[in-house]
């Protein structure tokens, strides 16, 4: 098993020995940053950190000096963020530090996928994104996105506000088979089972998996509004969406 | 022993609506406006009162009154006709005119969407980026939504002198949210947190401006919600922000106050209670008894009945059996936890104020005052 001082960088050492406490989460951590370059450390650290302009600075190094641009993806980007769920689940951070971290994987992700776009490395599969109808927050369904196209998923985010009928719109435009709703408010919920209807009405359920997420959403109103999954948070939103494209692909 | 009040606490139309099964509690004494006050200070009641603290506004409660959405938002006689539905036909002690969140944004010039019939309105653009350009408008009091969030408080206080009137403040860390962008702002309490200091600086007065005109226009109590819960911040980012603002606010606000902050506050309630607020309005993943345990006599505590699950998506013997488990930790009064979906059935709002009477009726061992925890039965043993 690999241990703490296989990893060179002090700040990944450190936040595995005071931040991780499942036992498989350690293992997995330490295998993980272990294995992975120092390079590699130093950008999941800074994206910790939420220094958007380091992330930025080393990720182009990286791909400057040879490094895949899916390496620099999973290695340190994706790894990073990965810790820093851990962190949010726990609730050693919340959601200003997470923005912060995204802020940071944005920056990185931007030499990214340009080169995985222009690589032709197939999707898992395409997701349709949006708030529902009401409902104008997006801080939750925006890191879903990131984690999901971190993830290997194409996303169309259709962004705040969304209406059934623009819900199945995306996806006969997009042949899409995975649909993710967000919403804030409990005023705005019973919008989610609206979506699941208009998709019955429309003749498409069958073909699609829903998964559902958002602050006061529960697993129970999950299945009240006749969706497929449940995700607590973005992390959960990746597995959620890997799992049911697995049903429909 | 004070003599039975005899007026209108509920009126005959919600009596004949509901049939010959409605009764009233048996020696029922005060007012709702009496009870509520009282139990939002801790003290006697005869009756646990069952409130909105939020919005209880239904498309049933549209067609009964006639009062839509969006329009009721920026109309007030419409607004009060629709606000009264929560007395009138659920039985509520208290009424409580403004539905939506977007009172002060507005007037202070944020992009508003007023919503439809079966949504809610939002602000769907943000207009500020530097806490030196915030400016309260010379005519703040009198745009659209003051005017009838204000016109609607003074009908209501002519037409119900008896029942509570609730106002609603969104305090400068949520009119940030609005104003700023929820993103942006909390972002910056890491990255500049003297900004964020400096914006809810500047924005205060504008809040405090929305709670003393709401009650010089009859409010009984001002539902203030700044929305610094544990699904965005820390405990400590309450502290560090919002405690020492929010004991100024409790002192200057001139009326009692009843605090609402969304989701799971549990790790957050002692600082709430530290502030001064006379209550807290609370959600269902808050457990009542570690609440109670937690704020003790120094802040009352109402809510917490679930909306999606219990509210919306069950039925009235849900509601019922939830309403009757919050009593019974010793909350001062029952109440959604915050705004119901449009689509949730008043046939269900209606075990709200079903069960207060119910329970009340059970726990009243001297059939005046309601006692929530009775001692225990006499078991012979002398006295000291």
């Amino acid at each position: 098993m690999a241990q703490l001082s296989d990893i060179a960088n002090e700040f990944i050492r450190d936040e595995i020995e005071e931040f991780l406490e499942r036992p498989e989460e350690i293992e997995r951590n330490l295998a993980l940053f272990s294995r992975v370059s120092p390079a590699m450390q130093d950008i999941a650290a800074a994206l910790i950190d939420g220094d958007d302009v380091t992330v930025d600075r080393l990720t182009r190094e990286a791909l400057d000096g040879g490094v895949g641009a899916l390496e620099v993806m999973d290695d340190g980007l994706i790894a990073g963020m990965g810790i820093v769920g851990i962190k949010f689940r726990e609730g050693y951070v919340f959601v200003p530090e997470v923005l912060v971290s995204a802020r940071a994987m944005k920056a990185g992700m931007a030499h990214i996928e340009p080169i995985l776009a222009a690589s032709g490395v197939e999707p898992i599969g395409t997701v349709i994104m949006g708030t529902v109808q009401g409902d104008l927050h997006d801080i939750g369904k925006n890191l879903c996105i990131m984690m999901l196209r971190g993830g290997g998923f194409t996303v169309i985010d259709l962004g705040v506000n969304t209406s059934p009928a623009e819900f199945v719109a995306a996806v006969e435009e997009h042949s899409a088979h995975l649909i993710g709703m967000s919403a804030l408010l409990t005023t705005t919920m019973p919008n989610m089972a609206k979506t699941v209807e208009a998709f019955k009405d429309a003749g498409l359920r069958e073909s699609v998996r829903f998964m559902v997420g958002g602050a006061p959403v529960t697993p129970e109103f999950g299945k009240d509004v006749g969706a497929d999954g449940y995700g607590k948070d973005a992390l959960a939103c990746v597995e959620l969406a890997k799992k049911l494209a697995v049903e429909v692909n | 022993m004070g003599s039975a009040w005899k007026g209108p606490a509920i009126s005959p139309a919600i009596v004949k609506r509901r049939g010959e099964n409605f009764t009233r509690l048996t020696g029922e004494w005060m007012t709702p406006r009496r009870r509520f006050l009282s139990a939002l200070y801790g003290g006697r009641v005869d009756k646990v009162p069952a409130m909105t603290l939020s919005s209880v506004i239904t498309l049933d409660s549209m067609e009964i009154a006639d009062a839509w959405f969006p329009e009721a938002h920026l109309d007030a006689e419409q607004m009060a006709r629709l606000a009264a539905t929560a007395h009138e036909e659920l039985g509520l002690d208290t009424v409580m005119p403004v539905f939506h969140s977007q009172l002060e944004a507005d007037a202070l010039d944020a992009a508003t969407w007023w919503g439809t019939v079966d949504n809610w309105p939002a602000t769907n653009d943000h207009v500020l980026t530097d806490p030196e350009d915030f400016k309260i408008p010379s005519d703040y009091l009198k745009r659209p939504s003051f005017e009838a969030a204000l016109g609607a408080i003074r009908l209501l206080r002519k037409r119900y002198p008896d029942v509570g009137i609730v106002g609603k403040v969104y305090g400068p860390w949520s009119v940030g949210y609005h104003l700023v962008g929820i993103e942006n702002y909390l972002m910056d309490t890491i990255l500049d947190p003297d900004k964020i200091r400096r914006y809810l600086e500047v924005m205060l007065p504008a809040c405090m401006m929305s709670a003393h005109a709401q009650l010089e226009a009859g409010a009984d109590a001002i539902m203030w919600a700044d929305h610094a819960n544990r699904e965005l911040v820390s405990p400590e980012t309450y502290r560090d922000f919002l405690l020492e603002m929010h004991k100024e606010v409790t002192v200057e606000m001139g009326g009692p106050s009843i605090f609402h902050c969304c989701g799971e506050t549990t790790d957050r309630i002692d600082y709430f209670a530290e502030a001064g607020w006379d209550c807290f309005h609370f959600e269902s993943q808050v457990d009542p008894h570690v609440a109670k345990e937690i704020a003790g006599d120094r802040m009352s505590l109402m809510g917490n009945i679930n909306n999606p699950t219990t509210l919306f998506s069950g039925t009235y013997e849900d509601t019922y059996e939830a309403c009757m488990k919050v009593m019974e930790a010793g909350i001062n009064g029952i109440a959604p936890e915050g705004s119901v979906p449009l689509g949730t059935k008043n046939a269900v709002l209606m075990a709200l104020a079903d069960s207060a009477r119910d329970y009340s009726d059970a726990h009243r061992p001297d059939g005046r005052l309601v006692v929530h925890d009775p001692p225990p039965a006499d078991n012979g043993a002398e006295a000291d």
